[in-house]
């Protein structure tokens, strides 16, 4: 299984696949961060006061997120940071379902219910958390 | 502790550009957004002389979430006097009482800057006793632009929530 983990290949492909889901999501709510604004309102668990920080900063967090992954720049921080952020996403959808709110997710700009984006995020989880325990640091352009 | 060192790197970055670019951005948003419930709200207010076929009438939170998305261009239908002391912000004026007389399209086009037809517009005016907001929604349908809603509740239901106002000038109640 550790081999597995660590091995070379899977984790670039992993970085690959993570890194541009990240940028891609990225995209739409920088161009629109208002309406993104919109998407993390209707979830009815962030200070109204906090939204439009988190509109703007948010889609750039995942963009250098991105970036770091497939690049390998401050590439342990943006590994952190993908599983944290993976993790708040699925809690935040979870919370969505639980309460029954008929929500679109905004992630990724088309519709998509916050069911079938969270069965998509725990997925996507399984690929952050290999990025993590990996221990492969092959085409990276740092070491670190 | 190399990757929280990295993080802070990476979500100091990340605030940098994020805030900075929003002052150049032609979507500009503002760093504090109005975004709350309105537990209040009443729902759409539609008025007696609505018929079939009328844009949709909107609720004053609907009104709030596509001001705060910037999802929308509010255009107020008062007279410039009214418009002048209190207004949503951002909304552009366009007196229905003073249009001219014929062919409105070139007047209301170049008054919206020649927005796209499909572009999202939600008129207003004072309030439930007033009707422009309805006369120059169903004049613009006329025109084509398709995606129009009416707030009736207006300046005054607005106001009533406290939420922010465009003041050009001081005027007596």
């Amino acid at each position: 299984m550790r081999r597995l983990i660590d091995n070379d290949l899977l984790t670039a492909a992993t970085r690959l696949a993570v890194g541009g889901i990240f940028i891609y999501s990225a995209f739409h709510k920088i161009i629109d961060p208002g309406n993104f604004g919109r998407f993390i309102w209707n979830y009815h668990i962030a200070p109204g006061a906090l939204i439009n920080l988190a509109a703007l900063i948010l889609p750039w967090v995942e963009l250098l997120v991105g970036l770091g992954l497939i690049l390998g720049i401050l590439y342990r921080g943006a590994a952190l940071l993908v599983n944290g952020m993976t993790v708040v996403f699925i809690i935040a959808l979870a919370s969505a379902v639980v309460r029954g709110l008929n929500i679109d997710c905004g992630c990724f700009g088309d519709a998509e219910s916050a069911r079938e984006a969270l069965v998509r995020d725990i997925g996507l989880l399984a690929l952050t958390l290999q990025i993590w325990f990996s221990r492969s640091r092959r085409w990276l352009c740092t070491r670190r | 502790m190399e990757a929280i060192r990295q993080s802070v790197y990476i979500l100091v970055i990340a605030s940098v550009l994020g805030l900075g670019l929003n002052l150049v951005s032609p979507k500009r948003i503002d760093y504090v957004g109005e975004w709350r419930e309105l537990q209040e709200g009443v729902g759409p207010i539609v008025p007696p002389s609505a018929e079939p076929g009328d844009p949709m009438f909107i609720a004053v939170d609907s009104a709030l979430l596509d001001f705060n998305s910037r999802a929308a261009l509010f255009v107020d239908a008062r007279e410039p006097e009214e418009f002048e002391c209190g207004t949503i912000p951002g909304a552009v004026n366009i007196p229905f009482d003073y249009l001219p007389e014929g062919d409105l399209g070139p007047y209301i086009d170049s008054a919206l800057s020649h927005l796209p037809k499909g572009a999202k517009v939600i008129t207003f005016c004072s309030g439930e006793e007033c009707d422009l907001s309805l006369h120059l929604a169903r004049n613009m349908q006329s025109l084509g632009y398709s995606n129009l809603a009416i707030f009736f509740g207006g300046a005054r239901e607005w106001e009533k929530f406290e939420l922010p106002m465009e003041r050009r000038r001081q005027c007596d109640d």
